[in-house]
């Protein structure tokens, strides 16, 4: 039944802060920096923003999508790479692009259940170091000379004569693809908007909407704020965001070619998310220890869900079963919320779940309603720009939502904000926002 | 177990060359078969038109609008007379925005073409099945299907209205016969006034490649077993408990790989003296063997005792022997031997089943008849007695025990690639192969396949029937 703040009186976790390092196109500035590095400055840009005692911080939850094999436990690791208190207790998760909403959620969970009062929560990915890996079937190949045996030449013909074709030894370009389907995600997008009948055209007007606003918010100073320094190995700082484009337009974007059907596609570099490395952390305490440490809280979860569809059918359309329960289980309707922000991983996507949410068949056929969930009034949605204009550093996403939608709604004194991200697996997540 | 027309045709270069030379040689499709368990959408990405025949009836359109897109399908209306709102409705929910056309285009190709002839009542309705068929069934992919969705004509006001749509069987067996050398399949679904909402697991096998052996039938839908109806799924036998008897080779050891792969717990069953197999195909499947002749007194309670306290949820009867002689030249033996075991220890199984409660609510009993006790066979008098016996059984079992929720069904195989077949002398052989719609034999995986389909909740609508399986062989029919 229902997660919801409502189901369990008591506790209540809140949301004090948020900070994420500026986001930049993947094999671009922050090249040299990998997911533990990128996530250790989002947690210190949090925690010099709120001058926070160390010593008062539980735990850490992090989110991760390309995990370091050396160190996959990033929240671990950036907590000892800051220094922090040994005993400051971490873990990391992994729920493709809703890992960062996965890792919030779980620390609010936590704080609401009483086992922590003080909690760091994030995540962020550095698609720049993803690792290339050796096929297979050159590790299995090698695993004599690896496990030390002595190798004499026919050993060594052994070796060489596994290693054909050439082609399946050589390393592996890693790459956003299914494993259960092998299909890569843009393929899928593509699908989605074709048997959705999605046009070109909405796609990217979708997508310059989305550069146009987060333009504006950064303008006005509504965003800048969240975002903190980031110090490269050779001193330079990187201060601001580097996907943003004040200068596009339909007409701009309508001259790329479609990337993923050469031939009769719709998605483009333009409306479709760029590969970006980033992070952001999140401040999550109880509300009494909020208030005994004079900290003000912004906001805090009225419900949450995580919800899977088939990913052979319609991959990332899941954001349109997860946002419905999510308000179900925050016992509101659309017409209650007055803020939704989506993931835009392809505009494509995003106007397929608001073509699903809109529709009294989707209703009726995957959801058990008698009528649409509802048109989503687009001025309210995604006001200070998504993924498409900030980039999408996998795990850092739903960090980056929950702290630019928790800030708004303190700033305009709104009430209630809808966030849905969709995930690789045919995974959707959502979760209620209230102001506190 | 191979038929080499089958492989020829399936050769472009051999099949041009017949061709060209104009060799008199059928060259039947090979047939589409499915693989491994059922796929939740087993028409993924396929085109299904649907046209009417005389007017819309909404609860048969209802069913079929919230089955067809659900299945994975783009469903193209063709032609007039439709409410578009439920198709629009389903269309959004699986992603499939539904066409609308008079007629399919030049270029365009269907995987199947469902006719809704429900509401067909006098002769000027029939005209849409020409109309309709006429301009789409060229357009037809390879292996595609034609399901013509009509009522019992036993359930009709008038004559004529009975005689309407009586004439479906004709078209669609007569369909069967036309475009089985493409390895479609035609089939007539009669759905009983308020069985509508079990109309779409039929639809289902018969728009999927599981029934590519099943062409010319005519499928009775009703409401008399107790339940409820579901949606077409993925393992569909998730924690059922199922029976297999002779299932150490054949039909049956394919009916208890394809019952395992779709998430039952299968017992198979077959004599002492093939232990051997029997054990090697418990293994394979990851169930139980047991060593019993069903004729023994003893057999009744062995499978008691292997099906244990949770008791039984799928029977399947497969067990059988031929001992052929004409009837003047049959000594007392073959007569007694295929009675005994094709007939009487049914009974005798079932009885103690009964007793003892063993088959759950919900549960499903098969057996296996024959085109043989259909259309009866030289030299088969016992045994075509034996299987017509079956017949008459699963009518009158399937109405006792439709209250209990408990369906039974018989499926009576064509010709179908075996051990047994194999032996036929060849002309014999060629002759039972070739005289079919499909022109070409069954592969035991088609009969487990029907099986499959028979056992799961799909088949809610359907008891007391006995299903062909016999690529519209020409035999009975």
């Amino acid at each position: 039944m229902p997660v919801s703040i409502h189901s369990k009186p008591g506790r209540r976790a809140v949301i004090v802060a948020g900070s994420r390092t500026p986001f930049h196109r993947a094999f671009s500035k922050l090249l040299k920096l990998d997911a533990v590095d990128l996530g250790a400055a989002a947690v210190k840009g949090l925690l010099d923003n709120t001058g926070l005692d160390k010593s008062e911080v539980d735990s850490i939850v992090w989110g991760g999508v390309i995990l370091p094999s050396s160190g996959p436990n990033v929240g671990r690791e950036l907590g000892l790479q800051l220094g922090l208190p040994p005993s400051i207790e971490a873990m990391t998760v992994t729920r493709a692009c809703a890992s960062g909403l996965q890792a919030v959620t779980l620390a609010a969970a936590a704080i609401e259940r009483g086992e922590a009062d003080v909690v760091i929560a994030g995540g962020g990915d550095s698609t720049s170091n993803a690792e290339v890996k050796m096929g297979q079937r050159f590790v299995h190949a090698f695993a004599p000379v690896a496990l030390g045996k002595r190798m004499g030449p026919s050993d060594w013909m052994n070796v060489a004569s596994q290693l054909m074709p050439i082609s399946e030894v050589l390393p592996q370009q890693p790459k956003v693809a299914e494993r259960s389907t092998g299909e890569l995600m843009g393929e899928a997008a593509e699908k989605m908007a074709k048997r959705n009948g999605i046009t070109r055209e909405s796609q990217d007007q979708l997508a310059v909407a989305s550069h146009r606003k987060a333009v504006a918010a950064m303008e006005a100073g509504h965003l800048g704020p969240e975002i903190c320094p980031v110090e490269l190995p050779n001193g330079d700082l990187v201060s601001t965001d580097g996907l943003l484009r004040p200068d596009t337009s339909v007409e701009k974007l309508a001259r790329l070619r479609p990337v993923f059907d050469r031939k009769n596609g719709s998605l483009t570099a333009g409306n479709s998310t760029a590969l970006t490395d980033g992070a952001g952390a999140v401040l999550l305490m109880s509300e009494e220890k909020a208030k005994a440490l004079g900290y003000t809280p912004l906001a805090a979860f009225r419900s949450w869900s995580y919800v899977g569809v088939d990913p052979a059918d319609q991959l990332l359309i899941a954001p349109a079963i997860a946002m419905p329960r999510a308000l179900e289980r925050a016992g509101m309707e659309l017409s209650d919320i007055d803020l939704v922000d989506m993931h835009e991983a392809f505009a494509a996507q995003v106007l397929c779940v608001l073509q699903a949410l809109a529709s009294d068949g989707w209703a009726r056929h995957r959801l058990d309603r008698d009528r649409a969930v509802g048109e989503v009034d687009m001025a309210r949605f995604n006001v200070l720009g998504g993924s498409l204009a900030l980039g999408h550093p996998f795990a850092a996403t739903g960090a980056r939502m929950v702290t630019t939608m928790a800030r708004h709604l303190h700033r305009t004194g709104m009430q209630t904000a809808l966030l849905g991200i969709c995930a690789a697996g045919g995974l959707g997540a959502a979760a209620v926002l209230e102001a506190v | 177990m191979s038929d080499y027309l089958v492989d020829l045709g399936a050769n472009r270069t051999a099949r041009n060359l017949v061709r060209t030379l104009g060799l008199p040689l059928p060259l039947p499709q090979k047939l589409e078969r499915g693989k491994g368990p059922l796929s939740a959408r087993p028409v993924e990405g396929k085109t299904v038109w649907v046209g009417l025949v005389g007017a819309a009836d909404a609860t048969v359109q209802a069913a079929l609008a919230a089955s067809i897109p659900a299945l994975g399908a783009s469903v193209a209306l063709l032609g007039p007379g439709f409410d578009p709102q439920p198709w629009n409705e389903a269309g959004e929910g699986f992603g499939r925005p539904v066409d609308r056309k008079d007629l399919p285009a030049d270029d365009d190709k269907g995987h199947a073409l469902v006719f809704d002839a429900t509401g067909a009542r006098t002769v000027a309705d029939l005209k849409a099945l020409y109309n309709l068929g006429h301009n789409s069934v060229r357009k037809l992919a390879r292996c595609a299907r034609i399901v013509v969705v009509g009522r019992p004509p036993e359930s009709m006001g008038t004559p004529a209205e009975v005689a309407v749509q009586r004439s479906l069987t004709g078209f669609a067996k007569a369909l069967a016969k036309e475009l089985g050398a493409k390895g479609i399949t035609s089939n007539v679904l009669e759905v009983a006034v308020g069985a509508e909402d079990r109309l779409g697991g039929p639809l289902a096998f018969l728009l999927s490649k599981r029934s590519a052996f099943v062409t010319g039938q005519t499928l009775a839908v009703d409401a008399r077993v107790d339940g409820t109806p579901g949606a077409w799924s993925a393992r569909p036998l998730d924690g059922k408990v199922a029976l297999v008897t002779g299932a150490a080779r054949g039909i049956g050891k394919a009916t208890a790989k394809r019952l395992a792969e779709e998430g039952a717990k299968v017992l198979v069953l077959d004599r002492p003296a093939d232990a051997g197999p029997l054990g090697e195909v418990a293994r394979s499947v990851g169930g139980v063997a047991v060593a019993a002749d069903i004729t023994d007194d003893g057999a009744a309670a062995a499978i008691l005792e292997a099906a244990g306290e949770g008791g039984l949820d799928i029977v399947v009867h497969n067990a059988g022997v031929t001992r052929d002689k004409t009837l003047g030249r049959m000594d007392d033996a073959r007569w007694d031997l295929v009675m005994a075991v094709n007939l009487q220890a049914i009974f005798t199984i079932e009885a103690a089943l009964a007793e003892a409660g063993a088959v759950n609510r919900g549960g499903r009993t098969i057996v296996m008849s024959s085109i043989a006790g259909i259309a009866g066979n030289m030299g088969q008098s016992n045994y075509a007695a034996s299987k017509a016996a079956l017949v008459g059984w699963v009518d009158a079992m399937g109405a006792e025990r439709a209250s209990e929720g408990i369906g039974v069904n018989a499926i009576a195989p064509g010709f179908i690639e075996t051990r047994l077949t194999d032996a036929i002398p060849v002309a014999t052989r060629e002759g039972a192969r070739r005289l079919s719609a499909l022109s070409q034999g069954g592969m035991p995986v088609d009969i487990a396949e029907a099986v499959v389909f028979l056992a799961s909740n799909a088949a809610l609508g359907v008891t007391g029937r006995t299903l062909r399986v016999c690529g519209g062989n020409f035999i009975g029919a």
